[in-house]
């Protein structure tokens, strides 16, 4: 993990200082809101509905004991508990009060932690594969270069108001795990006669005009990746569109402009550096910021574990648990697993005081330090030992973080909807526990395989509706909340955007109408081998449009 | 200003509500002047009453933010189209949350 130079930690440090001093004002009256606003957002601010959010960045997703007890320990002094993990593997608290977030920044400050970047018209956190540095299917470590990236990106005078806020996600594995063609910029690092080099993908993003990402180079070298990213940024900067902020995203422009033209107009930019405003980042700095993401001194081990085959024996619970949630490693051995936020009935992303120190002490003993949070917003281990992974389910059992649902049916991605934003028309979360509650037997959701269900309170699609396989919408009809299910989206390298099905239901409608969905899926599927989105693609969507009408 | 709400009509029972500055829960104007967390003690607006009160509350910046009319009946219970937002932001999410047992 990357550690803070003594740069990085006046920095952080000096800010907390600064906004301590805009908050006084604002609470002195000296600031209005108008003029506070913007400085708030800068600190991951919100003013939600019934109170203030407080974004912190979790750079790709990375976390360490210290931090994630840090963590907990500002659930419990400043907000009600617990947190809330994002899509974008950062962290919310839902319930500070804005005269304790300068107290709550200096905390995060103290391990290495802030809130810079969260919100505002910049290059917000870079996202990546949970698994990174662990999975058997990436070409290399994405992390270094995420963290190249956040250090590039952080404070760059050049990009710090553009037309509207700017997502990159990067990843090194076939298996698109980081969803980088519904980002702003998503990188795909290759590797190419012995070169890494990326892939670059630009004007991907949901909201309300959901558009997959235009692949925009095949391959760019390494030490020319800063540049070129900044090419891409000061096209974006200059000819996206300030007049309309629901037509500010780069994803409009690249459309607008045709993907040839905007490439040309990269070229262009790129080709006009002079060699004196070149990054052209040295092979050394490239080699120290790998050196912090050198992987755990694992000890070698056998690929097969007679402990844990014992323990699977014993206990089908456990059996399905690792059946489930566990992924592969690169080394024998050792595996990965998915810590589920998604308890049947529960809130999805959310871990209390209690969860996040269990998590944070089972990742000192069993996980090398390391805990990662996913973008369906679920906790990873990337490094555990076939042997641990008894004990380590027994605790995790015991803290209500045994839930064996990643990738099911019920692992949704729900965003707070109306039980908390300010933006959302409809709820967001009983709907998800409804939906959870249908499929709560996991003999059913086993047997219904992968299948990725999505749900946003509104348009802004916080909650990846449109890339769910089945993706749920609430919209507001005269103060009534409905919902528009749509069906064959997908986040992966088939990224896809769904099709809306037709007229939005009610709440009462919408788990047996997705009930309706699945059985037709069991029905029509060649075996229980093809995954939802494959019978779907198959066979169209006229048969299972049909099954979320079949009440009518 | 953060908020764009529906227009209500002069004569409709409006509260005024907003956040307060310095914890960011919801308030409500009461009748006398104060702002208070006890959604019992809102006061009931219309006309240009209820202009000049609005206008009053814009000005306390330093105590509350972005105050907006909130549809109510004579009586001071939450009404019209926004009634499911307006409630979450009275009672909090309609979902037990934090520390519950699952």
């Amino acid at each position: 993990m990357y550690r803070y130079d003594e740069f990085d930690a006046a920095i952080v440090r000096e800010r907390v200082d600064q906004f301590r001093g805009q908050v006084s004002r604002r609470l002195d009256g000296t600031l209005l809101e108008d003029e506070f606003k913007p400085l708030r957002l800068q600190n991951g601010v919100y003013l939600q509905l019934h109170a203030y959010m407080l974004r912190v960045a979790i750079p790709y997703g990375q976390l360490d004991p210290a931090k994630l007890r840090r963590l907990a320990d500002i659930a419990e002094r400043y907000d009600r508990g617990y947190g809330h993990f994002t899509t974008r593997q950062n962290i919310q608290f839902n319930w500070v009060g804005l005269k304790d977030i300068p107290d709550v920044l200096q905390s995060l400050s103290e391990v290495e932690m802030h809130a810079i970047q969260t919100s505002g018209n910049c290059i917000r956190n870079v996202t990546s594969d949970h698994f990174a540095g662990a999975a058997q299917d990436e070409v290399m470590d994405p992390r270094p270069w995420c963290e190249i990236i956040r250090q590039w990106s952080t404070f760059h005078p050049e990009f710090a108001f553009l037309p509207r806020k700017f997502k990159i996600a990067v990843t090194a594995a076939e298996d698109d795990r980081a969803a980088i063609r519904v980002h702003d910029i998503g990188l795909h690092i290759r590797r190419r006669d012995g070169q890494i080099g990326f892939e670059v993908h630009v004007g991907g993003g949901q909201g309300r005009t959901p558009v997959i990402a235009t692949k925009l180079n095949d391959f760019v070298p390494e030490t020319e990746l800063l540049d070129y990213l900044e090419a891409i940024m000061r096209v974006y900067n200059r000819f996206g569109r300030r007049d309309n902020k629901y037509k500010a995203r780069i994803k409009i422009l690249v459309t607008e402009t045709g993907a040839d033209e905007f490439r040309r107009l990269v070229d262009t930019e790129y080709a006009a550096k002079t060699d004196a405003e070149k990054i052209a980042l040295p092979q050394a700095e490239i080699d120290r910021i790998h050196a912090y993401f050198a992987p755990p001194d694992l000890t070698r081990k056998p690929a097969r574990s007679q402990i844990l085959e014992t323990a699977q024996a014993a206990n089908p619970a456990f059996q399905r648990w690792i059946r489930v949630n566990l992924h592969p490693h690169k080394q024998a051995g050792y595996a990965s697993i998915t810590i589920s936020l998604k308890p049947i009935g529960g809130l999805a992303g959310d871990a209390t005081t209690a969860q996040m120190r269990v998590v944070a002490k089972l990742a000192e003993e069993y996980g090398h330090d390391d805990i990662r949070v996913t973008h369906a917003q679920n906790l990873v281990l990337p490094h555990v030992a076939l042997d641990d992974l008894p004990a380590l389910y027994a605790d995790l059992d015991g803290a209500g973080l045994a839930t064996a649902n990643e990738g099911l049916v019920t692992d949704m991605i729900v965003c707070p909807g109306l039980d908390y934003c300010n933006l959302a028309n409809a709820r967001s979360i009983p709907v998800g526990q409804d939906i959870q509650q249908t499929f709560a037997d996991p003999d059913y959701q086993e047997d219904i395989g992968r299948l990725h269900i999505n749900i946003s309170g509104c348009i802004n699609a916080c909650g990846h509706h449109h890339v769910g396989h089945i993706g749920i919408l609430g919209v507001d009809r005269k103060g009534e909340e409905f919902y528009q299910i749509s069906l064959g989206g997908r986040a992966d390298h088939h990224a896809a955007i769904g099709d809306i099905a037709g007229r939005a239901l009610s709440r009462e409608e919408v788990p047996d109408a997705i009930k309706r969905i699945i059985d037709t899926y069991r029905d029509l599927r060649t075996s229980a081998a093809e995954p939802f989105i494959e019978t779907l693609n198959r066979l169209g969507h006229t048969p299972f449009k049909e099954a979320i009408y079949a009440a009518d | 200003m953060t908020s764009v709400r529906p227009k209500l009509k002069p004569e409709t029972p409006k509260a005024i509500t907003a956040w307060d500055t310095a914890s960011g829960q919801t308030v409500w104007l009461s009748a006398d002047g104060q702002w208070t967390s006890d959604m019992t003690r809102l006061g009931v607006f219309t006309g240009r009453a209820a202009e000049d009160r609005l206008n009053e509350a814009r000005a306390q910046e330093h105590l509350v933010t972005d105050p907006y009319f909130m549809e109510v009946t004579a009586a001071g219970t939450i009404a019209g189209r926004e009634t499911l937002r307006e409630t979450i932001r009275a009672q909090g999410p309609t979902v037990p949350y934090g520390e519950v047992p699952r």
